[in-house]
């Protein structure tokens, strides 16, 4: 089993891999969040892996953002590996210390610095380290994250949900969204992405990147099985907009439970491999601490 | 109604005195081991990571954690029932769930006994001294003065799994995935009787009290007693049991193994053939030892009574096949218990090459060793389908639960490498044969025996 013939090979395990790594074991201070916060809740929710796959469906549909990707990442060649490192630098700005987190933001905003172009759709020019576009990628995570909670995870409620908003804008400040501008509320995500929407488009690196990432070819037929469900489950989750944009008028109809199950089985394969249980441990150790004050 | 509190409180403490007085002090210092040994179950103990809540619970083992957690369980009895990274997986899986708080695990007690623990017990431990599957276990002192060992179920898990188990596509993508090369669908219809009837404790308590029954008196055998008034749904108190747990049995001498051994051959095959029962859950955790082949048997989660009819072409086939030496017999047999079609074009050399392995222990007299290679090869012959015979063979419903002596009890005694005269033993409990005692343990048993009714013939 080769990583050209089955790209996607070891995606549970890297992926698991990089989660453990990420959660510091002696860390200097409780990081940007807090084990106090909603983004700990939410960040390690059942439905999170399904908010990482609605976040790059919904991201995909800018097409500067799209191009950016498109252009400069092999993460076709690796997919695995990309997913890992995306869920490696998310672990660790959210379980991390502030050194560790900001670290890995700085690493973040190197790379971002050499990744320019021309969006060949609209012939616009674009760079990954325009503000605009960062706030983009930040916004389809927090809307999935969300989202993704809301239908097949634990809800955090209107209330939770204005305190992830608000919460998450140090993420988008470290990637370097200037201060101030991510949205804050749910009513000025809402907002925001409401305002986004002429730009946003279908284009043909969009269409192909998404049905080739819903088709993973890496997986064995049985996993595939799995992975269909998780694939319906985030087109099923994607507000209507972004339906409309991808031309699905009929998605298929998914059941909560099943889904759920599905991830609780990837959750079971992920706590099956070395070090997640004890990284899981320690933060919930802290969360617990932290709520005995 | 004062006054009732306090008598309650007096007679606590009289009930807690004397149990100090029968060595109550030995017995707190190794308490903590009497079910589970160091390195063991280490996640299942952590009390800091205690689950909380109802919805602790279903994080936990919802979402078919449970099930894979059973799944995992069944494959931990063999080498290979399943491929090793899904064995090493589905195991950690097994160390993930931690315990129920004191709370969860009083609020349970409370719910079935109508009141809480420290209540309805004169001394009740809120620390778990063992993880069961689905519960875990306290220790407690009745109102009587009598150690006992609680266990309680996970709140709602019966739910949970139900749903779970009904979710059969993803059961067989999981199945398929995890164990390429076995019946899928016998696998999940083992499952699910397996988890059904573990679930249920009214069931289990009724078991565990008939196997008392009959094996009250015997030598080396012990059940411990169902306390009936503190039994129900989702409780079950019992006499509390010490031993040594399986795993320390790798440091006894070899002859204290083999005793152990044979005690465990012995009460499988007598609880077959002379009870028409079988305890079908092999899980090392179920059996404490004591020196001079004593054990006793915990958990009967999951026991199968059988009919005399259908016991009868078991008896059969082992008869043919072993004593009388009559192959055609013997593949009559067979048929007649519908494990084979009749007439399937197959030589019946063939058919007695395949099946001989199932009965290799007791086909020859002599000393025999079990070995851990000779139960995974059982194990694997077990749920093999490619093999010549399965185009004609099947497993009947109702005999699918005997492959447990196979992963379960042999794997065990070829991890002990106990020898024995497994035949001569077997002489002994075989209706059909009746023989004298063999060994000093058989010799042992025979007043006890004198004492049983007669066993319901089955041939």
């Amino acid at each position: 089993m080769t990583a050209e013939v089955y790209p996607a090979a070891g995606l549970v395990e890297r992926a698991a891999a990089a989660f453990a790594a990420s959660v510091p074991e002696h860390p200097a201070d409780d990081g940007y969040f807090g084990a106090a916060s909603v983004t700990w809740r939410l960040n390690g929710d059942l439905s999170a892996p399904l908010a990482g796959l609605r976040s790059l469906l919904v991201q995909a549909l800018h097409p500067l953002a799209m191009a950016g990707v498109d252009q400069h990442s092999d993460w076709r060649a690796d997919p695995a590996g990309r997913l890992a490192s995306t869920s490696a630098y998310l672990v660790t700005i959210t379980y991390g210390d502030r050194a560790g987190a900001d670290r890995a933001a700085a690493r973040v905003r190197k790379i971002h610095e050499r990744v320019r172009g021309t969006d060949p759709l609209t012939g616009k020019p674009y760079e990954a380290g325009d503000p605009d576009l960062l706030l983009w990628v930040h916004a389809g995570l927090v809307d999935s994250v969300l989202a993704c909670a809301d239908l097949f995870g634990t809800p955090v409620g209107a209330a939770g949900k204005d305190q992830y908003v608000a919460e998450m804008t140090a993420a988008a400040e470290l990637v370097g969204v200037p201060a101030g501008r991510a949205p804050a509320s749910a009513a000025e995500l809402d907002g925001y992405l409401e305002a986004v929407r002429p730009e946003l488009a279908l284009s043909p690196a969009a269409a192909e990147s998404t049905s080739y990432l819903l088709a993973l070819p890496a997986l064995a037929d049985e996993l595939g099985d799995i992975w269909r469900v998780l694939g319906d489950a985030a087109v099923a989750s994607l507000p209507g907009w972004a339906k409309d944009l991808y031309g699905i008028r009929d998605a298929r109809e998914v059941d909560r439970t099943e889904v759920r199950q599905v991830l609780g089985v990837l959750d079971a394969l992920y706590l099956g491999e070395p070090g997640v249980l004890e990284a899981r441990q320690r933060i919930e150790l802290r969360m617990r601490a932290q709520a005995r004050g | 109604m004062r006054e009732d509190w306090r008598r309650g409180r007096v007679r606590r403490g009289l009930a807690a005195l004397r149990l100090a007085a029968r060595g109550g002090a030995r017995y707190a210092t190794n308490a903590p081991r009497l079910f589970a040994t160091a390195g063991e179950q280490r996640q299942r103990l952590r009390n800091d990571l205690a689950l909380r809540t109802a919805e602790d619970v279903a994080a936990t083992l919802g979402t078919m954690k449970g099930v894979l957690m059973k799944i995992g369980q069944m494959a931990s009895y063999v080498d290979d029932g399943l491929a090793p990274p899904v064995r090493r997986t589905l195991g950690r899986l097994q160390d993930s769930v931690p315990p129920m708080s004191s709370e969860l695990a009083a609020g349970v007690v409370t719910e079935e006994l109508g009141a809480p623990p420290e209540e309805v017990f004169a001394t009740w431990d809120p620390e778990p001294i063992a993880a069961a599957s689905i519960g875990q276990v306290h220790r407690a002192i009745t109102m009587d003065g009598q150690a006992v060992a609680v266990k309680v179920q996970y709140p709602g898990i019966a739910q949970m799994i139900a749903a779970d188990l009904g979710n059969v596509g993803l059961m067989r993508s999981l199945l398929r995935v995890a164990a390429p090369s076995q019946d899928v669908n016998a696998l999940i219809e083992e499952l699910r009787q397996r988890i059904g009837e573990e679930l249920d404790y009214l069931r289990e308590a009724d078991s565990q009290r008939m196997f008392a029954a009959y094996f009250d008196g015997h030598p080396t055998i012990t059940v411990p007693k169902i306390v009936d008034e503190l039994s129900t749904a989702r409780v079950i108190t019992s006499e509390l049991a010490t031993g040594a747990r399986f795993a320390e049995l790798a440091d006894w001498p070899q002859e204290e193994k083999d005793l152990a051994a044979e005690t465990m051959y012995r009460f499988t095959f007598r609880s077959l053939y002379e009870m028409h029962a079988f305890n079908g859950d092999p899980h090392p955790g179920n059996y404490l030892f004591q020196p001079g082949g004593r054990v006793t048997f915990l958990d009967f989660g999951l026991v199968k009574l059988f009919t005399p009819e259908e016991l009868k072409p078991l008896v059969h086939m082992v008869r043919y096949l072993c004593v009388d030496n009559d192959p055609e017999a013997f593949r009559r047999a067979m048929e007649e218990a519908d494990f084979l079609t009749p007439g399937a074009p197959l030589p019946t050399e063939q058919v007695v090459e395949h099946m001989a392995l199932f009965y290799d222990t007791v086909r020859t007299p002599g000393p025999r060793t079990m070995t851990p290679g000779y139960a995974s090869a059982v194990a694997r012959r077990y749920f093999d389908f490619r093999n010549p015979l399965a185009p004609y063979a099947r497993i009947p419903r109702s005999y699918v639960i005997l492959q447990r002596i196979n992963l379960g009890m042999f794997a065990l005694l070829g991890d002990l490498s106990a020898t024995g005269d497994w035949r001569a033993i077997a002489e002994e409990i075989w209706p059909f044969v009746q023989a004298p005692p063999s060994t000093p343990m058989g010799a042992a048993e025979v007043a006890w025996r004198s004492r049983r009714p007669e066993p319901v013939p089955v041939s």
